[in-house]
């Protein structure tokens, strides 16, 4: 604005050489711009439908006529093939993943596989009835966020984000955020305080983990 | 509620809350040498941890002997129905407050929604009974005096963890603070009736709150490996939230039936 009425009114002056080569730059820039936002709208339009038909894959679970144990292997497998379990584990144990060392870090990656799974499959009986609706998405700067509201009977239906990587060959679910709280962010807090209670050490870790995969 | 009085039990309850923090002290910082673990601390924020810890055990202790089995057993006497209608009551009755804030948010909309609310729950929704507002399109929304002040730019400050209360910070406290002050139900009445009736409706708000997380809580003590930290972060990322859900308040000043607003839609 203020190049603008500056270049008006001062005829050749450094300013307006200065404003013409942004103006320049910027008419240049704006194609890239314009493929820059349509990249992204593709992508989000991608993570949508891949949470849409997550939903549906759950749903159809949840509120099958299979038994609970059937139920709990249908769902273990959904989420073996939807979720990025070993990003979100590195991402629960923060800084102390590169002080682990590598047999550390692989009995890690399988006790919080295993802890993850048996605490969605142990309560699959309470999600009877659930009804997920994706209602929109926008890019963060650690993925894509796909806003659902998830409804359950006699209850108030809850806002639920599924951060969502699209950077593999498919797409991933590498956090959920209900009603704005982290699910990974709350893992990784819940983490770090265990570790810098007991030393900092990741195998105190893997023993608790340990016992609670035995559960 | 009625007015603070001095009583021995208040003065003893002090005295050992004085004691403790003396006792308890606070969390070591660590060295700069080691940049992760100082920036852990910094982004953690909590540096009255053990005190914290220690007040979060005895508020635990509590819970575990007295509030969860109360709970409990308010969940299994009443129906869901007299419970929501219970919920009802005192949501209405923390409408006031929730107006003012509204105003002081700058939030006109909300204000009228919050307004609204009030004048049509207290009548229509006996007493705030059934809440007839929210069909009529007054929907409820979160406000109170720890978002006011977030949205004024106070700084939340460190973690607490309050007797009694919980989860809190110093905003999130001088909010409280300032809830109580404006809160008109405070101020109404001082004979004995008045101050039963106070005590009644704190006592059934805490069966009310207590009640609507009994399976959230009971999750996070058996899955967490640190339930205080767990709580902290939910508690913060919850506040958060509620904060910037009180920053985009995205509803246009002009409402929908009023007459210039539906030419422009034209």
């Amino acid at each position: 604005m203020t190049n603008q009425a500056c270049g008006k009114q001062m005829t050749p002056s450094p300013l307006t050489t200065v404003s013409r080569r942004v103006a320049l730059g910027l008419a240049a820039a704006l194609p890239l711009l314009r493929t820059g936002r349509a990249m992204a709208d593709a992508g989000s339009d991608k993570a949508s439908a891949f949470i849409d038909r997550l939903s549906h894959d759950l749903m159809a679970v949840v509120n099958g006529p299979q038994s609970t144990a059937d139920k709990a292997a249908a769902l273990q497998k959904i989420i073996d093939t939807n979720v990025d379990v070993d990003g979100v584990a590195k991402f629960c144990l923060g800084r102390f993943w590169r002080t682990a060392t590598p047999d550390e870090q692989k009995q890690y990656l399988t006790l919080f596989h295993k802890v993850l799974v048996n605490n969605i499959t142990g309560k699959v009986g309470e999600y009877a009835g659930v009804q997920i609706t994706v209602q929109r998405s926008a890019p963060r700067e650690d993925g894509i966020a796909v806003t659902t509201s998830v409804a359950r009977p006699n209850s108030e239906p809850n806002k639920v984000d599924w951060l969502v990587s699209i950077d593999g060959p498919t797409p991933l679910v590498t956090d959920v955020i209900a009603e704005g709280t982290s699910l990974r962010l709350t893992q990784r807090n819940d983490y770090s305080a265990f570790l810098t209670r007991n030393n900092n050490s990741v195998s105190a870790l893997i023993d608790a983990l340990k016992q609670q995969a035995g559960n | 509620m009625s007015a603070s009085r001095t009583s021995p039990s208040r003065i003893l309850l002090t005295t050992v809350l004085l004691g403790t923090l003396l006792l308890a002290g606070c969390a070591t910082r660590p060295p700069a040498s080691d940049p992760d673990a100082l920036a852990e601390y910094n982004e953690t924020n909590d540096p009255l941890e053990p005190t914290n810890r220690v007040i979060y055990a005895v508020n635990n202790g509590l819970d575990t002997v007295l509030l969860r089995p109360l709970a409990i057993a308010y969940r299994a006497v009443l129906p869901d129905m007299v419970r929501s209608h219970i919920h009802n009551v005192l949501g209405n009755l923390g409408m006031p407050v929730q107006l003012a804030n509204d105003i002081l948010e700058t939030h006109p909309r909300k204000a009228g929604d919050s307004l609204m609310r009030f004048a049509i729950n207290s009548t229509l929704g006996v007493g705030g009974i059934f809440d007839a507002a929210t069909d009529m399109g007054y929907p409820d929304h979160d406000a109170d005096g720890g978002i006011t002040l977030a949205l004024w730019g106070l700084p939340n400050g460190p973690y607490l963890f309050l007797p009694v209360f919980g989860p809190s910070s110093p905003r999130d406290a001088a909010g409280t603070g300032i809830d109580q002050a404006i809160n008109p139900f405070t101020w109404v009445g001082h004979g004995s009736t008045d101050r039963a009736l106070g005590y009644a409706k704190t006592g059934i708000g805490a069966l009310d709150a207590r009640s609507r997380v009994l399976d959230d809580l009971d999750k996070i003590t058996s899955q967490a490996l640190d339930p205080y930290a767990t709580i902290r972060s939910l508690y913060r990322q919850h506040r958060q939230s509620e904060i910037e859900d009180a920053r985009a308040d995205g509803q246009a000043t002009v409402p929908a039936w009023f007459p210039a607003a539906a030419e422009k839609k034209q």
